[in-house]
């Protein structure tokens, strides 16, 4: 330090946030005996312009060198503030805050105990305002593009946006085709369009876009880096199908020996297709896959004489020697769009989905409602239990006329530890019944609720228009599902009248709910993602940063991030794609100032604070010490967000986070505990 | 039975190779029931080695302990491997440097030494006061004979153990290149009864029974320097800038020592015993640590200085973690 500390101090009255549980005047009269204050003023809004303009003119009249703002969190105002003090021309990283309104006059009544311990917070922040060191922070370029994982309707969406800025994309997608689980539902609701017809158009610009390089059937193995500059690998998954020979004429899956004998992921079991196989007709890329698990060539090394999908490939296209590929790629930014499961209805054993074929769920549904399912569009169910193999034409099949809903399947049920609603399905039970009654003008369809969520734009007039057409609304969780005869009966009791009821029907559908994904595990140990409460990813603030993550330059859309229909999934992808595009079209961002760094001379290179670091921002070097090859701690200025979990861990004290250092925080702490 | 024939032809063997610098051992001290570490750089010096009941010593320390001194230009480091004679309990103090990478495995040559149980000097004296001549001992059949100059002295071992050694749990090296004879059974059961004992004190006679402890503190830093754990460039107790310990010696910074001590070691400290057998002043230190350990091991299923491939406890995390401690 060149300068011998002249601090300012300004205690804010934040309107009567503060000021009516602490005597700001007081306050402000304390602080101006403390050691080196200068200044001390009281203002009612020291963030608004005039507030500022204070803190600026003191700077240039007085000659401040340090400035302590009393008043909201740092969270809210340390960058408003530091930006004051830029533009003043001192070195932003000499501000201090004292946070006397959610640490102080919001948790407390007393306004004499408040005042005391106000003037305590600003007394330690002066303690250590008068140790702050001047920081600076550095830049760093930007790669021009984008990794997406996961290629349902968010990344779509998301590619297509940054694609169209003029920007490259790599959208990664687990499976053969982009779409998601968009692509498996028939209509969507309030409007009932036809999901398809919209969401098709756009998986074809996804595969034809120049900027969008489509990498189906592929996983991130490896992230590394930082916001702007991340190394990404990724695994091409292999397909046994050349890629530029097949025209997905489909011959193969017809020769195919196992055709219709594996059941289809599509189709959600409700239909069935060969080991050779495109997801569904309009599946982009339009390119066959075979599935290793099944392919009786794959498995056994023999498929009869010789392999008939092989035989009947015109182009040659199958090809038995391919082996996974590695692509690497570097990108400036990420968005995650990974999605959800729908939830495991057999976790609720008493509706009997194990057991019963006529216990169905809501997708299950969806793909026999839909004219491209295996009934195409025609709702007939069999007769019997679940698992019974019968030969096809053996299977006696007929159209359920008493249709029964149950709501909240797996959602608001804290006995399957999904405290949370799912946000979608009171709506698409109400698309599904209505579309059951287009099919099945007779039927009786009813449906077991909870309460009836129907809170987005049109939602309210669609539950209103189906009860209208006759779908009874039953007020009811039930409590069992159990077989009588021929008919499925649903114990529970209609809660309005306080009536028990044991309902008849032909066809159960649980409306189940949505899920974090099974394999979200390795997303988040690729990203060092978060998660909130209900295991879905975490958001970096709940309202103002609703598609930022914890990490800079990676950014969430869709449901990975929680239970959401498609109108709000798009406009989070979209959300999402504007973030990622801010550094990408700036081509540069600023990194973190008050980040970690190590004293090498006394690190002694026990790699605890490498463990801790949840960026794997550090890594253990080797330096020369005087002749000795020692290895010491080394921070990656880029990487550290400056969270301070190397220095709790290190023993020495050897690894500091720059304006939290002990030296700085051990007086602060010295004045709160009593001086 | 210790074949000390065999183990000085390992010694001499493993010193004559090239990529040895010294190997660490024990030798008889010179008075009393006294032994002292050995530095064994040449075969010869072999000759004087010994494993009894007596080497209670921790040897590992001095793995860690040598100074980097500045080396002309020019010069290269000392790279050879330094051999090393531990018993079960030293041998996770090794373990546990590796976890933390102090040393490097290929840098050092482990002996292990299966061990019966080492004494307690301050039990053994009080029996046998005043002993001007060296006397040996040796392990036999759970008793320990002491070759005092007036005839042979045969003790239940039990009578005369260091404490640490009646609830040992490993007395077989988990660690070492070289064996020096057959793993010995394992007689010990880690119940922390002595830590089970304090926690069931209330508050205020706990903390009378530690503010005793500390008052008598010399803040000599003797555990702190003889411990295997303990081999930071620049200890932060010691700095001065920030002050995290003031120099006066008084109840509240004496205190105030022992508990960034001990929570230094949680985790990490293997339970030799080096700490409190140091002490001039008797403090208990390994109660200390040793409540350390048990809310680490019933908390976390942490033990330290078992696995050299295992994660250090302070930096590693599970999901399914206990944090109901945090607000």
């Amino acid at each position: 330090m060149n300068n011998k500390p002249k601090i300012g101090v300004y205690v804010c009255h934040c309107g009567i946030n503060i000021a009516k549980t602490v005597d700001v005047d007081a306050v402000a009269e304390f602080a101006s005996h403390l050691p080196n204050v200068k200044v001390s003023r009281e203002y009612s809004y020291m963030c608004s312009d005039p507030g500022q303009l204070l803190i600026k003119e003191d700077i240039k009249n007085e000659g401040l060198n340090r400035v302590v703002v009393a008043s909201c969190s740092p969270r809210m105002h340390e960058l408003t503030f530091r930006k004051t003090l830029a533009e003043a021309e001192l070195n932003p990283y000499y501000l201090e805050m004292a946070n006397i309104r959610e640490q102080c006059s919001w948790v407390h009544e007393d306004r004499e105990k408040a005042t005391e311990k106000a003037k305590k917070l600003v007394a330690a922040a002066v303690y250590k305002a008068r140790l702050l060191e001047p920081l600076q922070e550095n830049e760093v370029g930007v790669e021009p593009a984008t990794l997406i994982i996961g290629g349902g309707i968010a990344g779509i969406q998301a590619a297509l946006d940054i694609a169209n800025a003029g920007f490259k994309v790599y959208l990664v997608e687990k499976t053969p085709s982009v779409g998601g689980r968009m692509s498996q539902l028939d209509k969507t609701f309030p409007t009932l369009d036809c999901s398809a017809c919209i969401l098709t158009p756009k998986m074809v610009d996804v595969g034809s876009h120049p900027n969008i390089e489509l990498l189906t059937y592929s996983e991130v193995e490896d992230i590394s880096g930082y916001i702007g500059n991340f190394d990404i690998k990724v695994r091409k998954k292999a397909r046994y199908v050349d890629m530029d020979k097949c025209t997905g004429c489909g011959i193969c899956a017809e020769e195919c020996r196992l055709t219709g004998r594996i059941s289809s992921e599509y189709e959600v079991g409700m239909g069935n297709r060969a080991a050779i196989y495109l997801p569904f007709p309009q599946a982009v890329p339009a390119k066959y896959t075979i599935d290793p698990e099944r392919c009786l060539f794959l498995t056994r090394g023999k498929c009869g004489k010789s392999p008939k999908c092989v035989d009947a490939c015109a182009p040659g296209a199958i090809d038995f020697e391919q082996k996974d590929e590695i692509v690497e790629f570097k990108v400036g930014a990420i968005i995650v769009a990974t999605g959800f499961d729908v939830f495991d209805a057999s976790r609720k054993p008493e509706f009997g989905y194990n057991d019963y074929e006529n216990v169905i769920t809501s997708l299950e549904l969806e793909r026999l409602v839909a004219a491209s399912g295996p009934t195409e569009g025609n709702i007939i169910i069999g007769k019997g239990r679940k698992g019974e193999k019968k030969k096809k034409k053996d299977r006696e099949t007929f159209t359920p006329k008493e249709i029964a809903f149950i709501s909240c399947v797996g959602s608001r049920d804290e006995t399957v530890g999904n405290e949370y609603c799912s946000r979608v399905c009171c709506m698409y039970t109400a698309k599904l019944a209505h579309l059951l009654l287009e099919k099945i003008p007779d039927a009786n369809v009813r449906v077991y609720y909870m309460d009836v969520r129907a809170f987005g734009k049109g939602f309210e007039e669609f539950y209103d228009r189906v009860r209208r057409e006759g779908v009874r609304y039953i007020r009811g969780n039930p409590s069992e599902v159990f077989k009588r005869g021929d008919k499925l009966v649903i114990k529970a009791e209609n809660t309005l009248t306080s009536t028990p009821i044991e309902d008849e029907v032909d066809l159960v559908v649980l409306a189940v709910g949505l899920e974090p994904r099974q394999d979200a595990r390795e997303v988040i140990d690729l990203l060092r993602l978060s998660q909130s409460g209900d295991r879905f990813f975490m958001e970096a603030h709940p309202k103002l940063a609703p598609v930022d993550t914890a990490t800079d330059g990676v950014f969430l859309a869709g449901c990975s991030q929680g239970p959401k229909d498609i109108p709000d999934t798009v406009a989070q992808a979209k959300g999402a794609a504007s973030s990622a595009l801010g550094p990408l079209s700036s081509g540069k961002v600023m990194i973190q100032a008050q980040i970690a760094h190590v004293d090498e001379a006394t690190c002694r290179g026990c790699g605890f604070c490498v463990e801790t670091c949840p960026y794997t921002a550090i890594e253990l070097v080797t330096v020369n010490r005087v002749g000795h090859m020692v290895s010491v701690a080394k921070v990656n200025e880029a990487l550290c967000k400056g969270c301070g979990a190397c220095t709790a861990a290190c023993l020495s004290g050897s690894i500091q986070q720059r304006s939290f250092m002990d030296e700085q925080i051990l007086p602060q702490i010295a004045v709160l505990g009593g001086m | 039975m210790v074949d000390l024939e065999k183990l000085k032809s390992i010694a001499k063997e493993t010193v004559s190779r090239d990529d040895v610098k010294y190997l660490i051992g024990w030798r008889q001290g010179t008075y009393g029931f006294r032994v002292s570490p050995h530095f064994v750089e040449k075969p010869e010096e072999a000759e004087e080695l010994i494993f009894s009941p007596l080497c209670t010593n921790n040897l590992a320390s001095y793995l860690v302990l040598p100074e980097k001194l500045p080396l002309p230009r020019g010069v290269e480091p000392d790279s050879r491997k330094v051999a090393l004679m531990v018993k079960g309990c030293d041998s996770r103090a090794v373990v546990q440097q590796i976890v933390e990478q102090g040393i490097k495995r290929d840098e050092i040559i482990v002996i292990g030494c299966p061990c019966e149980g080492v004494i307690d000097l301050e039990k053994v004296e009080e029996r046998f006061p005043n002993q001007l001549e060296s006397v040996t001992a040796q392990w036999s059949n759970g008793k320990i004979i002491f070759h005092l100059p007036e005839g042979n002295e045969e003790i239940p071992k039990e009578e005369v153990l260091a404490t640490k050694c009646l609830t040992c749990r490993y007395p077989n090296p988990v660690l070492s290149d070289l064996m020096l004879g057959d793993e010995v059974e394992t007689w010990g059961d880690e119940k922390y009864e002595d830590v089970k004992e304090l926690e069931a004190k209330d508050p205020q006679e706990r903390w009378s029974f530690w503010e005793e402890a500390f008052s008598s503190c010399v803040r000599c830093y003797s555990c702190r320097n003889v411990c295997p754990m303990c081999y930071c460039e620049d200890c932060i107790l010691d700095r001065l800038n920030p002050t995290w310990i003031n120099r006066s010696n008084n109840a509240s910074e004496n205190t105030a020592f022992h508990l960034a001590r001990a929570f230094h070691l949680a985790g990490r400290c293997i339970e030799c015993g080096e700490c409190e057998r140091v002490c001039p002043a008797g403090i208990p230190l390994t109660k200390l640590n040793r409540k350390l350990s048990k809310v680490v091991q019933e908390n976390y299923e942490y033990i330290p200085g078992i696995d050299p491939e295992s994660k250090p406890f302070q930096s590693s995390y599970r999901p399914e973690d206990q944090e109901d401690f945090i607000l």
